[in-house]
C-alpha cells in the first residue's frame, strides 16, 4: 500500500467515525456553536483567564510573582495553546477536501495525485491562519516562548481576544470593517498630509540653529501631535515657515478629525437598528418565545395586550417605526421589520423554536406570502391569519394557515345577529368576547378527578351557578348516546349532555357561568371534594 | 319606493360583508353610499344599493329614517362620516338602532355620545378571538363547529300571552330534558330588558311577553316554538 493509499483510507476512516465527528461536534458547541448551551459560560471562563493573565502581566513588573504566579501563566497560556489549536482544527475538514479531491480524480479516470491534494487541504487551513482574531490570538501566545520575550508587549492581544467572547465588541468591529474604504482613505489621506507636513517642517527647522527638531522621527511625531489636536507643546517651531506650516496643519487636522468622527457617527447611525434587531434576537433566543406576531396593527395590539396579561412570551414584527415604538412603549419584544423578510424570520428562529405565526398585518397579500413562507419554513408551525375579505379565507387555508380570522366576517356576524335577534346577541357577544363576568369556560376531568365515572345528572350544577354546555372528548363520536354529537378535529362534542351522561377521565366540561364560579368548582375538584 | 326596515350606509368591503350575512338569515336590506364607483361593485354583484347625500336631512327622512326604519348600519371607513350619521339619525328618530363601526376604543366612545345603539369594534374582536385561539384552542374549535359552523343556534323565542308557559318558574321548564336545548337565560320586561342567566340563581317566574334565549339544534327550537305557541299541551 503505497503512502498516499493510506493517508485516503485514514481519511475515510475519520469520514465514517461517529466519534471523530462527535468529538468535533462538541468542540464545536464549546467554541463556535452560538446556540450551544455551554457556550455562555466557556466565554466567561475564557474572559476571566485573559484578564487574570494581563492583570499578572502588569503585577509582575514591579513584583516577583513567584511559584503560583508562574504555573497560572504556565496554565494559562497551555489553555490558550490548545484553544488555539483547536479553532486550526476545527475551521475546516482536511480529510474531506482530499477524499473530494480522490474522487474527483477516480470519477474523471485520472491517477490521484497527493500532492496538489495536500497542498489544497493545507491552503485551507492557512486561511485560518490569516483571519484576524486567529492572528491576535497567535500574538498573544508567541510571547510565552522563552526566546522570544522580548515580544512581551504582544501580551496584551491577550485583551483583543476579548473580541471573540463579547458579542456586543465584535458587533462594534463589524460595523467599522464594513466602513473600511472610508476608513482607509482616511487613513491614506492622514498618512499623506503627516509625511508632507513632518517633510516640510524638518525641512525648514532641522536646518535651523535655534529648531528642536533633530531628526526625521521628531518631525513625524511632531506632525501627528499636532494633527491630532493634543499639542503637547514639547517641540514647537521656531522659525516663521515651521509656523505657517503648524497653521496648515492644524486646519487639516481639523478636517481629519472630524471626518473620522462622521464616518464612526454615520456608521453607527445606519446600523444601530440591526445592533437593536440583534438584541432583541438573542433576547428571543434566551427567554424561549414561542410565539411571533407579524403586523402592530388594531388586531394585533389587541392580541399582544391579552398574550402579555396571560404571561406569554412573543416578539413582534412590523415595518412601521411608529407601531415599533409603541410596542417597546408597552415593553413588548419587537423589531422593525418586514414579516416577508425570510432571514428576518430565520433570526427569529422559525424553523426552531417559533411554535406559533399570528399574521395579523391589514393586507391580505401579505398574510398569505407570510404564510405561505412560514408553511414552507416550518411544517409544524401552527399559523394563525388576518383575512381582510372573505375569498381570501381558502387562498390563506391553501397557504397553510391553521386558522383564519375574518374582522369583517366576525363583525357581519354579530351585526346580523343583532338585526335579528338583539336579546340573543347580547348573550352571544358577551359569552364570546367575555366583556360579561358570564362566560364559556372549560374544566378538565383529570384522571383522579372525582368526576370521571360520574353521571351528569349526579353534580348540581345549577347550585354551583353554572351551566353544562357540553363534553369534549377525545376520539370518534359514539351514535349510541342520544345528545346531539359533533365531530370536531380528532375530537368529539357532545352538546347538552343528558343526566346519564357519565364522564370520563380527560374529558373537557364546558360550562357556561361567571367566572368565580367555575375557578370555585377548578379549586374543588383540586382538593377533591366533589 | 319600496319599505325597507334595516339599511347599511357605506357600501365598503364591511357594509358588503354584513349585506351578506344579513341577506344569508333572509332580512332583506339596502345599502347607501355617496360614492358611485362603490355602488356599482355591489349592483353588479346582486345587491341592492343607492347613491344618496347622507349630510342631507330631507334625504335621510325620504328613505324613511324616522318613520318605519328600525335598525341602521353606519359602516363608512371613515369614522367622521358615521359620526355625522349617526347624529342626524338620531335627531330624527330617539327610537332607532343605531349600530356603528368602531376603530378603537376612543371613537367608540364618541359614537355612543353621538347617539349610536350599539358600536362594535371588528378589530378588538378579531384581536380577543386570535388570543381565544391561542389560549383556549378547544373551546374555539368547539364553538367554530357548533355556533359558528351552524349546527346549533342560538334563538330568542317570545312567550305569547295564550302559552301555557305563562306562570311557570323556569326550573320547572326542564328544556334540556324535554328538548335537546339549553336555556342561557330570560329577559323579563318587568326587570327591564337585560338577560338574566339561568346560574344566577334566582328561579325566575315566566309572564307572558318575557323573552327566553334558548341554545340548540334548529330542529329543537323550531319544536320548542310550535310548543310555546300552542294553546295547551305540554310545552
Amino acid at each position: 500500500m503505497s503512502f498516499a493509499q493510506k493517508i485516503i483510507k485514514t481519511c475515510y476512516t475519520l469520514e465514517g467515525s461517529t466519534r471523530y465527528k462527535g468529538l468535533k461536534g462538541a468542540v464545536y458547541n464549546l467554541l463556535q456553536n452560538p446556540r450551544a448551551p455551554i457556550r455562555p459560560y466557556f466565554d466567561i471562563f475564557m474572559i476571566l483567564l485573559v484578564l487574570l493573565s494581563v492583570w499578572l502581566l502588569i503585577y509582575e513588573v514591579k513584583h516577583d510573582l513567584g511559584l503560583w504566579g508562574d504555573l497560572i501563566e504556565v496554565g494559562a497560556v497551555t489553555i490558550f495553546i490548545i484553544e488555539y489549536l483547536l479553532r486550526f482544527w476545527l475551521y475546516n475538514d482536511s480529510h474531506k477536501v482530499i477524499i473530494e479531491r480522490y474522487e474527483r480524480a477516480e470519477f474523471i479516470n485520472e491517477t490521484f495525485r497527493l500532492g496538489p491534494a495536500l497542498s489544497s487541504a493545507i491552503l485551507g487551513k492557512l486561511r485560518y491562519a490569516i483571519q484576524p482574531l486567529a492572528i491576535i490570538d497567535l500574538l498573544a501566545i508567541i510571547p510565552s516562548y522563552r526566546p522570544l520575550r522580548f515580544l512581551r508587549i504582544f501580551l496584551l492581544f491577550r485583551l483583543f481576544k476579548l473580541f471573540r467572547y463579547t458579542r456586543s465588541i465584535s458587533e462594534f468591529v463589524k460595523v467599522l470593517s464594513e466602513k473600511r474604504i472610508e476608513l482607509v482613505t482616511l487613513f491614506i489621506f492622514m498618512a499623506f498630509i503627516t509625511f508632507t507636513a513632518a517633510t516640510a517642517i524638518f525641512f525648514f527647522e532641522a536646518e535651523h540653529d535655534e529648531g528642536q527638531i533633530d531628526g526625521f522621527f521628531d518631525s513625524v511625531y511632531w506632525a501627528l501631535v499636532t494633527m491630532s489636536t493634543v499639542g503637547y507643546g514639547d517641540i514647537t517651531p521656531q522659525t516663521t515657515e515651521g509656523r505657517v506650516i503648524s497653521l496648515v496643519l492644524i486646519i487639516a487636522g481639523l478636517g481629519v478629525i472630524s471626518f473620522f468622527t462622521s464616518i464612526i457617527v454615520s456608521a453607527f447611525g445606519e446600523k444601530i437598528h440591526e445592533i437593536r434587531a440583534h438584541r432583541v434576537f438573542s433576547e428571543v433566543e434566551r427567554k424561549q418565545v414561542d410565539t411571533l406576531v407579524c403586523g402592530f396593527g388594531r388586531v394585533g395590539q389587541v392580541v399582544a395586550d391579552r398574550l402579555s396579561e396571560d404571561k406569554r412570551s412573543f416578539v413582534v414584527v412590523d415595518p412601521l417605526e411608529e407601531n415599533i415604538r409603541l410596542a417597546k412603549q408597552r415593553g413588548y419584544l419587537a423589531v422593525m421589520g418586514n414579516g416577508e423578510d425570510n432571514s428576518l424570520l430565520m433570526s427569529m428562529g422559525i424553523e426552531t423554536r417559533i411554535k406559533r405565526l399570528l399574521c395579523l398585518t391589514g393586507d391580505d397579500v401579505v398574510n398569505v406570502y407570510i404564510t405561505l413562507i412560514a408553511r414552507q419554513m416550518n411544517p409544524d408551525i401552527e399559523i394563525i391569519s388576518r383575512a381582510n375579505h372573505r375569498e381570501n379565507v381558502n387562498k390563506l387555508h391553501r397557504a397553510g394557515a391553521s386558522h383564519c380570522v375574518a374582522p369583517y366576517e366576525v363583525f357581519g356576524l354579530i351585526a346580523a345577529e343583532y338585526a335579528g335577534q338583539p336579546v340573543a346577541f347580547e348573550a352571544v357577544y358577551g359569552l364570546l368576547t367575555r366583556q360579561t363576568s358570564e362566560g364559556i369556560e372549560a374544566v378538565r376531568i383529570k384522571r383522579d378527578s372525582s368526576l370521571a365515572g360520574k353521571q351528569m345528572g349526579e353534580i348540581d350544577f345549577l347550585a354551583r351557578k353554572l351551566i353544562p354546555f357540553g363534553i369534549i372528548r377525545d376520539g370518534c363520536c359514539d351514535p349510541g348516546i342520544d345528545n346531539s354529537c359533533f365531530n370536531l378535529n380528532e375530537r368529539c362534542f357532545y352538546f347538552n349532555p343528558g343526566e346519564k351522561f357519565t364522564l370520563q377521565a380527560d374529558d373537557l366540561l364546558v360550562l357556561i357561568g361567571h367566572e368565580y364560579s367555575v375557578i370555585h368548582l377548578r379549586d374543588c375538584l383540586e382538593r377533591g371534594e366533589l | 319606493m319600496a319599505r325597507r326596515d334595516n339599511l347599511i350606509f357605506g357600501c365598503g368591503a364591511l357594509g358588503h360583508e354584513v349585506a351578506m350575512q344579513l341577506s344569508e338569515r333572509g332580512i332583506q336590506v339596502y345599502l347607501y353610499s355617496n360614492n358611485f364607483d362603490e355602488v356599482g361593485g355591489l349592483l353588479a354583484k346582486g345587491l341592492q344599493a343607492a347613491v344618496i347625500d347622507y349630510t342631507d336631512d330631507e334625504k335621510l327622512l325620504g328613505i324613511g329614517i324616522g318613520n318605519w326604519v328600525k335598525t341602521i348600519f353606519c359602516l363608512f371607513s371613515e369614522e367622521p362620516k358615521n359620526l355625522f350619521l349617526t347624529l342626524s339619525a338620531r335627531a330624527l328618530d330617539p327610537n332607532l338602532k343605531i349600530v356603528c363601526v368602531a376603530e378603537s376604543i376612543e371613537s367608540s366612545e364618541r359614537l355612543l355620545a353621538a347617539g349610536a345603539t350599539k358600536v362594535i369594534d371588528p378589530y378588538e374582536i378579531s384581536g380577543q378571538r386570535v388570543h381565544e385561539m391561542i389560549a383556549r384552542p378547544y373551546l374555539v374549535e368547539m364553538l367554530e363547529n357548533t355556533v359558528f359552523g351552524k349546527h346549533i343556534d342560538i334563538a330568542e323565542i317570545e312567550i305569547p300571552d295564550s302559552s301555557v308557559l305563562a306562570g311557570m318558574s323556569l326550573s320547572d321548564l326542564e328544556l334540556n330534558k324535554k328538548y335537546d336545548l339549553i336555556v342561557l337565560g330570560v329577559v323579563d320586561l318587568e326587570l327591564g330588558n337585560q338577560l338574566i342567566f339561568t346560574n344566577s340563581g334566582v328561579d325566575h317566574h315566566l309572564d307572558a311577553g318575557d323573552i327566553l334565549v334558548v341554545i340548540g339544534c334548529k330542529q329543537e327550537i323550531e319544536r320548542l316554538k310550535q310548543g310555546v305557541s300552542a294553546d295547551a299541551g305540554e310545552p
